[in-house]
């Protein structure tokens, strides 16, 4: 049958049962794999075929972090993930810690299956869908698994946000990421007084809500401490999320409350403090410019 | 040994250490016991602030939730609103210092890639809320020499990359500096603005408040680099912004690095004259 035939086929009844029945089985599959924290068997077989070169493997990376192959040994392997669809109710913080976690490891699993060494150039990205709720979204990881040559093959990989290229240069200096921290910390804070010094006209600090907040991200700071000591000797938390909000009185509670949270997600790194080997830096001054920019940014009717 | 740890087969593993090397074989899977450092580095900071010496402590943070006074200017004149100046004032400083208390408590020699930010609370317009938030870190040798004003860690909002190059200029930071000054800009009286319809005309009472605002601002960030000891400041940005305030209402807040030679010789690195270059590819 033609290509053309075929697609013209699907309209008719055997073959859509035949349609039916895959994607039934597939969604069986994934329903068994994901109770069982493990892979469907189709997704299993394309790690496999692509980790033994039967399927050509897959990249995340620019042509440049093809460079680490040769001079550092590291060969990718294939693109892999994990996703977790997380409805987090009334806590919004811990919602980000399981949600990544879970993805996180489902992403391990896969390049466990794949023999890597490391993960690489990981990025996360959260999807909200129109029409479901605003207390749930999906997290989901997206890295490249690599293998580095001269290296057992490990039971678990390390997880790294960086390119292959800067995870090159780290190893170089005596660092190794080894994979994502997490620290958010919420609370709510119930006030009789004047807390927020409305009606006042005077400067003064608001020192109860100061201490509200320096309590939060304190506590979401131990929290990505702690989470980072689980695998390395340090975290570099890149990303930072804090807010205040001032919620509605609770019904048969006629006090201010305020809601305070933080969150810190940060690459963990293991390394040896106080040992540095040095990257023989060589400054350089670039002497091109950037892009002229007009000198009238507008048009603008001359009256 | 060198097969068992891969060094020999790939040199581009020499460098990690050993418990690095393990973990990357799945020899190990917990990381090192004994302290942990936090931060809010780049990777590429975290490597730039270890080629400059220092090793990261912990991240540190200053928060300050303020409730700024009300004063009005009046309509025609150019003036500060000395308690509005004040409060923005005030409450950075608050943040700041609460930051450098945290950092003291680590025994920090300063902080670096200090970030301060103010945020307007949704629910009430008078309502700032100020955060100081850096890495504290200190000298690997544990060199006293790098102490800011009065023992006191060094703050800097200065980048790790930015950090690296002040050493080698043969500087060092002290303080973060600021000065703030919010300004009422005067109102042009109805027959003042008639006679200018259709002229071209300078207006210098706008002119002058914008002036008089900048200067204010810089004045108060170079007394405060005297108050440090301070030879220059270096990176100093200036904004001007308004949170939210009436119409004519504007600050100016001028912030940078206060710096000073390095006293000891012993600790300046070798001078660094970069290479030119000139990028081909864009």
């Amino acid at each position: 049958m033609s290509l053309f035939g075929r697609i013209l086929g699907q309209n008719s009844d055997p073959d859509r049962q035949q349609h039916q029945a895959q994607q039934l089985a597939r969604n069986q599959a994934w329903d068994t794999a994901l109770t069982n924290q493990t892979l469907p068997d189709f997704v299993k077989q394309r790690l496999a075929d692509t980790k033994s070169g039967k399927l050509p493997w897959i990249s995340t990376g620019s042509v440049g972090a093809l460079l680490a192959q040769r001079s550092h040994g590291i060969h990718p392997l294939g693109m892999v993930s994990g996703n977790c669809w997380y409805h987090y109710g009334y806590s919004w913080t811990r919602g980000h810690y399981d949600g990544w976690h879970t993805a996180i490891d489902r992403m391990r699993q896969e390049a466990t299956l794949m023999g890597a060494n490391a993960v690489v150039d990981v990025k996360l990205s959260a999807t909200r869908m129109e029409g479901t709720g605003d207390d749930q979204m999906d997290y989901a990881v997206l890295g490249t698994a690599v293998r580095i040559a001269g290296l057992a093959t490990p039971r678990t990989p390390v997880i790294a946000t960086v390119s292959a290229l800067e995870f090159a240069r780290l190893m170089e200096s005596g660092i190794l990421p080894t994979g994502l921290a997490i620290g958010a910390h919420y609370n709510w804070h119930y006030s009789s007084r004047n807390a927020s010094g409305q009606g006042t006209w005077w400067n003064q600090e608001l020192r109860e809500l100061s201490d509200f907040m320096t309590d939060i991200r304190r506590a979401a700071i131990g929290q990505l401490a702690s989470d980072a000591a689980r695998i390395g000797t340090g975290v570099l938390a890149r990303v930072q999320f804090s807010e205040l909000l001032r919620g509605e009185p609770a019904e048969n509670d006629p006090r201010q409350r305020f809601l305070g949270r933080h969150i810190a997600f940060g690459t963990a790194v293991l390394h040896e403090p106080g040992r540095h080997i040095s990257l023989k830096l060589k400054p350089v001054f670039s002497v091109s410019d950037g892009k002229m920019t007009p000198v009238m940014p507008r048009e603008k009717e001359i009256i | 040994m060198a097969d068992e740890t891969g060094t020999q087969v790939n040199p581009a593993l020499a460098g990690l250490p050993k418990h690095a090397l393990e973990r990357l074989q799945g020899l190990r899977e917990a990381g090192q016991s004994g302290g942990i450092f936090t931060s809010d580095l780049s990777v590429n900071e975290f490597l730039m602030v270890r080629e400059a010496g220092f090793e990261p402590l912990g991240l540190v943070v200053g928060s300050c939730i303020y409730h700024v006074g009300i004063q009005y200017g009046s309509w025609g004149q150019n003036q500060e609103l000395n308690v509005i100046s004040q409060a923005m004032y005030q409450a950075r400083e608050l943040a700041m210092t609460r930051m450098e208390q945290e950092a003291l408590t680590l025994m920090a020699d300063g902080v670096v890639g200090v970030r301060l930010e103010v945020k307007r609370l949704g629910w009430d317009s008078d309502i700032l809320e100020f955060m100081a938030i850096g890495t504290a870190i200190s000298h690997s040798a544990g060199h006293p020499g790098f102490k800011g004003p009065k023992g006191m860690p060094f703050t800097s909002d200065l980048s790790g990359q930015d950090f690296w190059m002040l050493l080698r200029a043969g500087h060092r930071p002290l303080a973060m500096v600021m000065g703030s000054c919010v300004y009422h800009v005067a109102h042009q009286g109805v027959f003042k603005a008639m006679g200018n319809v259709g002229r071209n005309v300078e207006i210098t009472q706008f002119t002058q408040a914008m002036y008089d605002a900048r200067e204010l601002a810089m004045e108060r960030m170079q007394n405060e680099a005297k108050e440090a000891g301070a030879d220059g400041v270096v990176g100093v940005q200036l904004h001007e912004g308004s949170h939210n305030w009436q119409p004519h209402v504007i600050e100016f807040f001028a912030v940078g690095t206060a710096v000073k030679p390095i006293e000891d010789k012993a600790l300046i690195p070798e001078p660094a004259s970069p290479q030119i270059v000139i990028p081909v590819n864009d």
